[in-house]
C-alpha cells in the first residue's frame, strides 16, 4: 500500500519534471527565435546597406511615402511620421544599432572581466586587493549617470555610446571571473600545470577561461538585454544617432508628443525594444537551465 | 565592536566612491577643452561678456585642471556647487533644493510599490508554482523588466491619463495650490504632517503614475528572487520538521518559510533602489515631473557643467547612502552574516 502510493508519487514527480523541462525548453526556444530574428535582421540590414540595396519596404530616410501621420495599415504597418516616412522601415533600419551595441559592449566587458578577474585572482595579495577595490568603486558608480557624462564628453553617436558603456560595464564580470577563478586555483590540476612549468597566461587561457566561461555566458546573455535597455535610454535622451537617422530610443522620444493623436507612433519602437530584451532574457534563462541540467 | 569597524569600513568605502564620482565627472566635463567658458555659459556667453570673465575668475579657469579641481572640492565642502546656466544662473544648491524633494517622493513611493508588488507576486508565484498563475506572473514580470522605463511611463500615461483620464498627465502638484512648509523636506509627507489635505491629494495623484512606472520596471527582480529563494527554503529540513509536526501548509509557508526567504530580498533592495533612481531620469522626462532627473537632462543639453557635476554627485550620494543603509540592515536582519 505504502509502496504503491510512493511509486505513484514518484511517477507524478517524473511527469512533473518532464512537463517542467518542456516548459523550460519552450521558453528558451521562444527566446532563441526572437534573438535570431533580430540578429538576422541586423546582419541583413548591415550587409545590404554596404551593398546599397534596399530591403525595407520604403527607404529609412524616404519622405512622403504616404500621408503624414497615417495610422497603421497594410502598406504602412506602424503608420507614418510627420514627414510621411514609413515607421516600420525606420524601425527595421535601426536594428543594427541596438543589436551591435548590446553584443559588443557585453563582449568587451566579458573579455576585460576575465582578464582583470583572473589576473587579480592569480597574482593575489596587495595587487588583487587594489584591483578589486578599484572594481568595487567603478561598480558602485551610478552607471547611467556616468555613461551620460561620458557620452556628453565624447559627443553623440552610436560608437561613442558604445565606448561610454564599455568603460563602465566590466566590473560585475571581473568579480564573477575572480570568484570562479579562485575556486579553480586551489585545485590540484592547476598546481600540477604550474609545477610542470606552464606559463601563467597559458594556464589562464587554457584552464581558467574554459572553466569559468559557462557561468559567465549565462550572465552575459541576460546582460545583453540590460545593455540594450541602457543604450535605448541614452538614445532616448538624444545622445546617439543624429536626425534624420533612425534609432529606437530616439524614435520613442521624438514621437512622445503624438500620444494623443497617434499613440502607435511612440508605442511601436518601444514595443520593439521590449521584445528584443525579452528575447535575450528568455535565451539567457534557457542557457542557464541547460547548464544546470548538465 | 565588530559592528563599529564594519560601519567605519563601509563609510570609508562610500566616501571613496563619492570622491571617484566627483573626480571622474569633473575630468570628463573638462575634457572638452577649447573655450570652456563658452561651453559653461552656452548661449549667454556672447550676450554677457562680463559673465565670462566672472566665470573665469570664479572657477579659476586660467589655472591648470588640478588647481581647478582643488578649488571645486574646497567649494563643495563649503556647500558651494557654483551657479547653473541652464536655470538662469541660480545657485546649483538652490535648484537641487527645489528638485530633489520631488524626485525623492516618486522614488520613495515607487520603492514601496515595487517591493510590495514584488514580494506579493513572488509569494503567490512560489505558493502556486508550475500552475497557470505562476506562468502568468512570470510573463508579467518578464514584460515589466524588459521594458525601457520611458516606454512603461508612456503606456501608463496613454492608458490612465489620456484614455481613462483617471490621473493627471504631468507636473508634480496642482499649481493653484501653495507648497507646504518644508518639515522633512518631502512635500508629500510635509503636507500630510501639516494636515494640508488638498495639497496632499494633488501631490499623491501626480506621484502615482511616475511611481507606478518605476515600480513596474523593477518589481520583477524581487518576484524572481523571492520565488526561487522560497522554493529553496521549502526544501530545508526545518520546513520538513514543521510539516511533520502536522502544521497547516499555509502556516508553514507564510510563517516559517517566508521569513527566511525574505533575507536575500533585503540585499537586493539596494539594487532596486539604484535602478529606481536612475530610471527616474526617463520617467520624469515623460511626465514632465520637476525632479532632479529633469534638471540633469536640461543641464546635459545646455552644457551646464556645474549642474551636471552636482546632479551626478547627488545621484551618487543617494545611491551610496541607500546601499549603506541596506548593508547595515542586512547585517542586522541576518545574524549569520560575517562582518568581514
Amino acid at each position: 500500500m505504502n509502496q504503491l502510493s510512493n511509486e505513484k508519487g514518484h511517477q507524478r514527480a517524473k511527469i512533473g519534471s518532464f512537463l517542467a523541462l518542456i516548459k523550460k525548453k519552450k521558453k528558451a526556444t521562444v527566446g532563441a527565435v526572437i534573438v535570431a530574428t533580430f540578429l538576422l535582421t541586423a546582419i541583413i540590414i548591415a550587409a545590404t546597406n554596404l551593398l546599397g540595396i534596399q530591403v525595407t519596404p520604403y527607404g529609412a530616410l524616404q519622405q512622403n511615402t504616404g500621408p503624414p501621420l497615417s495610422p497603421p495599415s497594410f502598406s504602412h504597418i506602424f503608420g507614418t511620421d510627420l514627414v510621411g516616412r514609413d515607421v516600420f522601415s525606420r524601425i527595421i533600419a535601426a536594428t543594427p544599432n541596438d543589436v551591435s551595441v548590446g553584443i559588443s559592449v557585453v563582449a568587451v566587458a566579458f573579455v576585460l572581466g576575465i582578464l582583470i578577474g583572473s589576473i587579480a585572482a592569480f597574482k593575489g595579495g596587495l595587487f588583487d586587493e587594489l584591483l578589486m577595490r578599484f572594481t568595487d568603486v567603478i561598480f558602485a558608480l551610478p552607471a547611467l549617470v556616468i555613461a551620460m557624462v561620458i557620452a556628453v564628453a565624447l559627443g553623440p553617436g552610436v560608437l561613442n555610446m558604445m565606448i561610454a558603456l564599455m568603460i563602465i560595464w566590466w566590473p560585475p564580470y571581473a568579480r564573477l571571473a575572480r570568484g570562479e577563478a579562485l575556486k579553480i586555483f586551489h585545485q590540484n590540476y592547476i598546481e600540477a600545470a604550474r609545477i610542470s612549468g606552464m606559463q601563467n597566461w597559458k594556464i589562464i587561457v587554457t584552464h581558467v577561461v574554459q572553466n569559468i566561461i559557462g557561468t559567465m555566458l549565462v550572465y552575459a546573455t541576460l546582460d545583453i538585454g540590460t545593455v540594450i535597455l541602457m543604450y535605448a535610454g541614452l538614445s532616448y535622451l538624444g545622445l546617439s544617432v543624429r536626425p534624420p537617422y533612425p534609432d529606437w530610443g530616439e524614435m520613442v522620444s521624438s514621437f512622445k508628443d503624438y500620444i494623443i493623436t497617434a499613440p502607435w507612433l511612440p508605442l511601436a519602437p518601444g514595443f520593439v525594444i521590449a521584445t528584443n530584451v525579452i528575447g535575450f532574457c528568455l535565451l539567457g534563462d534557457g542557457v542557464r537551465d541547460a547548464l544546470e541540467e548538465r | 565592536m565588530k559592528m563599529v569597524s564594519f560601519v567605519l569600513r563601509r563609510l570609508c568605502f562610500s566616501v571613496a566612491v563619492l570622491f571617484s564620482v566627483v573626480t571622474i565627472t569633473f575630468i570628463l566635463s573638462h575634457h572638452l577643452g577649447g573655450n570652456i567658458v563658452a561651453a559653461w555659459l552656452g548661449k549667454t556667453a556672447s550676450l554677457h561678456p562680463e559673465l565670462a570673465t566672472l566665470y573665469a575668475v570664479k572657477y579659476h579657469l586660467n589655472d591648470p585642471i588640478w588647481v581647478q579641481f582643488y578649488y571645486y572640492i574646497v567649494g563643495l565642502l563649503q556647500g558651494d556647487f557654483g551657479y547653473s546656466p541652464s536655470r538662469g544662473f541660480l545657485p546649483v544648491l538652490t535648484v537641487i533644493g527645489e528638485t530633489l524633494p520631488f524626485t525623492l517622493q516618486i522614488v520613495l513611493i515607487g520603492f514601496i510599490i515595487s517591493m510590495g508588488l514584488g514580494v506579493f507576486l513572488g509569494m503567490i508565484s512560489a505558493r502556486y508554482r508550475n500552475t497557470p498563475i505562476d506562468g502568468g506572473i512570470q510573463a508579467f514580470y518578464l514584460a515589466g523588466y524588459s521594458s525601457p522605463p520611458f516606454f512603461m511611463a508612456l503606456i501608463l500615461l496613454i492608458v490612465f491619463a489620456n484614455i481613462f483620464k483617471l490621473l493627471p498627465s504631468g507636473g508634480a502638484f496642482d499649481p493653484n495650490l501653495a507648497m507646504p512648509t518644508p518639515i522633512i523636506g518631502i512635500p508629500l509627507l510635509d503636507s500630510l504632517i501639516e494636515g494640508n489635505w488638498a495639497f496632499f491629494i494633488s501631490a499623491l495623484e501626480h506621484v502615482l503614475l511616475p511611481a507606478a512606472a518605476l515600480a513596474l520596471v523593477t518589481f520583477g527582480v524581487v518576484t524572481r528572487l523571492l520565488r526561487s529563494s522560497l522554493l529553496e527554503v521549502m526544501r530545508a529540513n526545518y520546513i520538513r520538521t514543521a510539516r511533520a509536526k502536522g502544521l497547516d501548509e499555509d502556516i508553514v509557508f507564510y510563517k516559517h518559510a517566508l521569513r527566511n526567504a525574505l533575507i536575500p530580498i533585503v540585499s537586493l533592495s539596494s539594487i532596486i533602489l539604484t535602478w529606481l533612481i536612475t530610471s527616474t531620469i526617463f520617467v520624469e522626462n515623460v511626465f514632465a515631473y520637476p525632479g532632479i532627473g529633469q534638471y540633469l537632462v536640461t543641464a546635459l543639453f545646455d552644457q551646464d557643467y556645474p549642474g551636471i557635476l552636482a546632479t551626478a554627485i547627488v545621484f551618487a550620494t543617494v545611491i551610496v547612502l541607500g546601499n549603506l543603509v541596506v548593508d547595515l540592515l542586512y547585517a542586522v536582519v541576518d545574524p549569520q552574516i560575517r562582518l568581514g
